[in-house]
């Protein structure tokens, strides 16, 4: 889908985030379509739409150079397409190199944890610390958005 | 917005529902798909949806930004605070098993505190960027 209007861009995202959401879901991973649901579909485009009101960008005066762009597109495709023969191929179980941790988790989950599921028990139970880990990038970025919007105001 | 539009009957209608359904993806995260991240999004945009339709000042008395910035800080320290509190016992960081007589219990009990930082912190960081965002005055050149 080509457009030159951003609004239709960003809606168009926010559809596909949509869909995308519907497919995670389809494939039994309900954790990862509700967040995709929430940011990719809702905050997300509601920050976009508020950024675009700021924006005065007349894409029919820029001129950017297509074919180059269209080129170096079409070779990326075709090495994906490529390679696409190496990925695992879909639903098959071991897909990971160290599927002996995907076992003990699947197996012990219950009994370590006390909780069935297993999503949440990876997520803050044995990998608390990676997950820490996110919690402090996501502070850091709210942290970095207040100080620059802020400067902004009072730059004024 | 003072006139009573569809838009905002409905938002009325559907934000408390919004609110409990991710209060449950919160407290039952354990036990069903969900969890703190998942929580404090849905919960983020159930605010965020009431600002678009009744205005940001309105949805600023409720959670304001500096509120919305110490629990943001919160959440982070819930977080690193269970960690610790498995150093202050002789464990490993995030060691939950010491949190409790039982190792099991203590494992619940640690999830369930980490994942109410989680949510707090991911919930007021999209309100605050949210309201970042709408009260940006950017000075047209």
């Amino acid at each position: 889908m080509m457009t030159r209007n951003l609004l239709w861009a960003v809606l168009a995202s926010s559809i596909f985030s949509l869909l995308t959401a519907t497919i995670f879901f389809i494939l039994d991973a309900v954790d990862v379509s509700l967040t995709e649901a929430a940011v990719g579909a809702g905050i997300a485009t509601i920050l976009f739409v508020f950024t675009l009101k700021h924006l005065e960008i007349n894409l029919k005066k820029s001129k950017s150079n297509n074919t180059i762009l269209g080129l170096s597109l079409i070779v990326i495709v075709l090495l994906v397409f490529n390679l696409m023969d190496d990925f695992p191929r879909f639903g098959e179980s071991k897909i990971t190199q160290n599927s002996n941790v995907t076992e003990y988790y699947l197996e012990n989950s219950n009994s370590e944890m006390g909780i069935p599921n297993v999503v949440t028990s990876i997520l803050a139970g044995y990998r608390a610390f990676d997950t820490l880990g996110e919690v402090i990038v996501i502070f850091i970025a709210g942290v970095s958005v207040i100080g620059i919007l802020r400067e902004e105001k009072e730059n004024e | 917005m003072s006139k009573i539009s569809i838009v905002s009957i409905i938002s009325v209608l559907m934000i408390p529902l919004i609110l409990i359904f991710s209060l449950y993806v919160q407290f039952h995260g354990e036990f069903s798909a969900g969890g703190g991240f998942q929580a404090g999004v849905i919960f983020a945009s159930a605010f965020i949806l009431y600002s678009l339709v009744f205005g940001i000042e309105k949805s600023q008395s409720v959670i304001s930004l500096e509120t919305s910035q110490r629990l943001m800080a919160l959440g982070l320290s819930i977080y690193l605070l269970v960690g610790l509190i498995g150093i202050m016992s002789g464990a490993n960081f995030l060691d939950y098993n010491v949190l409790s007589a039982n190792p099991t219990s203590g494992q619940m009990l640690g999830i369930f505190l980490v994942e109410i930082g989680v949510g707090l912190t991911v919930a007021n960081v999209m309100i605050v960027v949210f309201y970042s965002f709408a009260n940006m005055k950017v000075t047209k050149k």
